[in-house]
């Protein structure tokens, strides 16, 4: 028995899937540096933790899970920070690393950017994947927040799960968190458990009994709900660079302004993906406004000249100054990609374009 | 835009490595054309196959891809003991597993692939193509109703043109174990296809 079925093998579909090959590639090759960079902490320290651990009643460990399509904004609850540190593991790796007073396991396959807001405050942004926490009780100390998705998680003192896939849920185990998701707040007790409502009015706290900060030490009263009743806020969005990267590239089809300023935000900041948001304005602007679109091109070569995405951006370049009807600037151009890509992918085009009339 | 289709000219390929060795050792060395070159070299295959594997859903670009990244991520691994061929299939193989396993997903619409399947919609294309497409979407709509694991070995050996050998070793179990589940997936769906004329047509 033979089913005949043709695959499709469209070529700009084939270049498509290998442009974000590379990129991806190229991506995964920075998270390894920036991961590398983290140092481990010293056995001594780890077992320092562990005893800190063992010992502290109240310590909190918190565990995410998110989902690789992670599309809501998060309510964050800090948006002053330092440029964010981001740490991936890789599929089947691991990392651990120390962020002010928490140690913090990445699982496989996960990707977290570390915020450091002006109050000393830390919030871990998950892209993806799982991290497990070790945190101390709060009391005096910056606040600690993570946040996946749509829900954020705030450390009061204590030890839960937080799952988004297949759905949002928190589960506590012990101690006390609050929990901030569109609908509202929600301070959640041992043995409680959280999923989204399905109206989006939120009862405070909606589940779990009233918590009496006098008996319950895990408490800080100076941010119990209980005595500060603040209405839920809605709270700026904090997305990553990533994120936003993802966002432009879907909103290219139904929003190119907006899709364009979005590339140019991230491209102007320092990081890892300023690279391919700055290719992704380039190819962009080619549609509309070839002026816009070389000046994209030759940013990116003076900025990322040894990127794995060069080659694709300066023969981009080429293409623009062909369409334009630049043949001359076209012709020098192809000449100096092959100066500096003899073998390239495009090299054999090049030649022709290169060779005079 | 396509500034190449006014002067009619192609992507040329550039000379390729002499050997996988050499093809290999380039790209773990990190030189972008090499690795450009494996890309361009494996992709026809590892497209059809996920393709076959999974139809036209809106996924198989997204597995391509992923397999091509973990081909690279990986290919310190690879140790030459069988072709490099062979290996990539593997993981493309284990991609595509992987998602049906955890995403069951249906097949969609031809046209959402698009390329060869983009004028589906097209009132004015044959007959006889449109026939043979509604097959395949019920070829895909019955493989999606049996297990991962017979459908992704029917689909390797009857749609992907694999010896039951390579089914085995792509899928990493015994000959036997291959072709019962090749066995059973035939049976689960010629007993569909005895309902289903379109189907039992293309079978």
């Amino acid at each position: 028995m033979k089913i005949e079925v043709d695959a499709p093998q469209n070529e700009s579909r084939r270049d498509r899937i290998e442009r974000n090959v590379f990129t991806q590639l190229a991506q995964l090759r920075l998270s390894d540096r920036a991961d590398a960079a983290v140092p481990e902490p010293p056995a001594s320290n780890r077992r320092a933790w562990m005893f800190a651990g063992l010992g502290a009643a109240v310590a909190a460990i918190v565990i995410l899970v998110v989902s690789t399509k992670a599309p809501a904004p998060a309510p964050a609850p800090i948006v002053e920070d330092t440029t964010p540190t981001r740490i991936v593991t890789p599929v089947g790796g691991q990392s651990q690393f120390t962020v002010g007073d928490a140690v913090i396991m990445a699982a496989s396959d996960t990707s977290v950017d570390v915020k450091h807001a002006a109050d000393g405050g830390i919030t871990l942004v998950v892209a993806r994947g799982a991290i497990e926490c070790d945190v101390a009780p709060r009391h005096q100390r910056p606040p600690f927040h993570v946040i996946a998705g749509d829900v954020s998680v705030e450390v009061v003192g204590t030890r839960f799960t937080v799952t988004r896939t297949p759905s949002p849920r928190v589960d506590v185990v012990r101690g006390k968190v609050r929990v901030r998701a569109p609908g509202g707040t929600w301070l959640l007790s041992a043995g409680d458990s959280w999923t989204p409502p399905v109206t989006a009015q939120a009862i405070e706290p909606a589940i779990g009994p009233a918590i009496d900060p006098a008996i319950d030490p895990t408490i800080d009263p100076a941010i119990d709900p209980a005595r500060t009743a603040p209405p839920p806020q809605p709270a700026p969005t904090v997305l990553s660079p990533h994120a936003r990267y993802q966002l432009a590239e879907k909103l290219e089809a139904t929003d190119a302004p907006r899709a364009a300023k979005m590339y140019r935000s991230i491209a102007s900041s320092n990081d890892a993906w300023a690279a391919p948001a700055l290719f992704g304005l380039a190819e962009l602007d080619a549609k509309s406004n070839a002026t816009n679109a070389l000046a994209d091109c030759e940013e990116y070569l003076r900025r990322f000249a040894t990127s794995a995405q060069a080659e694709d951006v300066e023969w981009l370049r080429i293409e623009i100054l062909r369409s334009a009807g630049q043949r001359d600037k076209a012709r020098v151009a192809a000449t100096e990609y092959l100066r500096q890509w003899p073998q390239g992918s495009y090299a054999g085009i090049a030649r022709r374009l290169a060779s005079p009339p | 835009m396509s500034p190449l289709d006014d002067v009619g000219l192609s992507i040329v390929e550039r000379p390729t490595p002499k050997d996988e060795a050499e093809l290999v050792a380039a790209c773990l060395a990190g030189e972008v054309a090499a690795q450009r070159t494996l890309f361009r070299r494996e992709f026809g295959r590892v497209n059809a196959t996920i393709y076959r594997l999974l139809g036209p859903t809106r996924e198989v670009d997204d597995l391509v891809q992923e397999t091509f990244i973990a081909v690279f991520r990986g290919l310190a691994k690879f140790r030459g003991e069988a072709r490099l061929a062979t290996w990539i299939d593997r993981i493309a193989v284990r991609v595509a597993l992987d998602h049906v396993r955890t995403h069951r997903s249906s097949p969609v619409s031809l046209g959402l692939i698009g390329g060869a399947h983009e004028e589906l919609a097209d009132a004015s294309i044959p007959d006889a193509q449109a026939h043979a497409r509604e097959g395949l979407r019920r070829l895909y709509a019955a493989l999606a109703e049996l297990s991962p694991d017979a459908r992704t070995a029917f689909a390797l050996y009857a749609i992907d043109g694999r010896s039951i050998a390579e089914v085995a070793s792509l899928i990493g179990t015994s000959v036997v174990t291959a072709k019962v589940r090749i066995w059973r997936a035939r049976r689960e769906l010629m007993k569909r296809a005895a309902t289903d004329p379109v189907l039992k047509e293309l079978l």
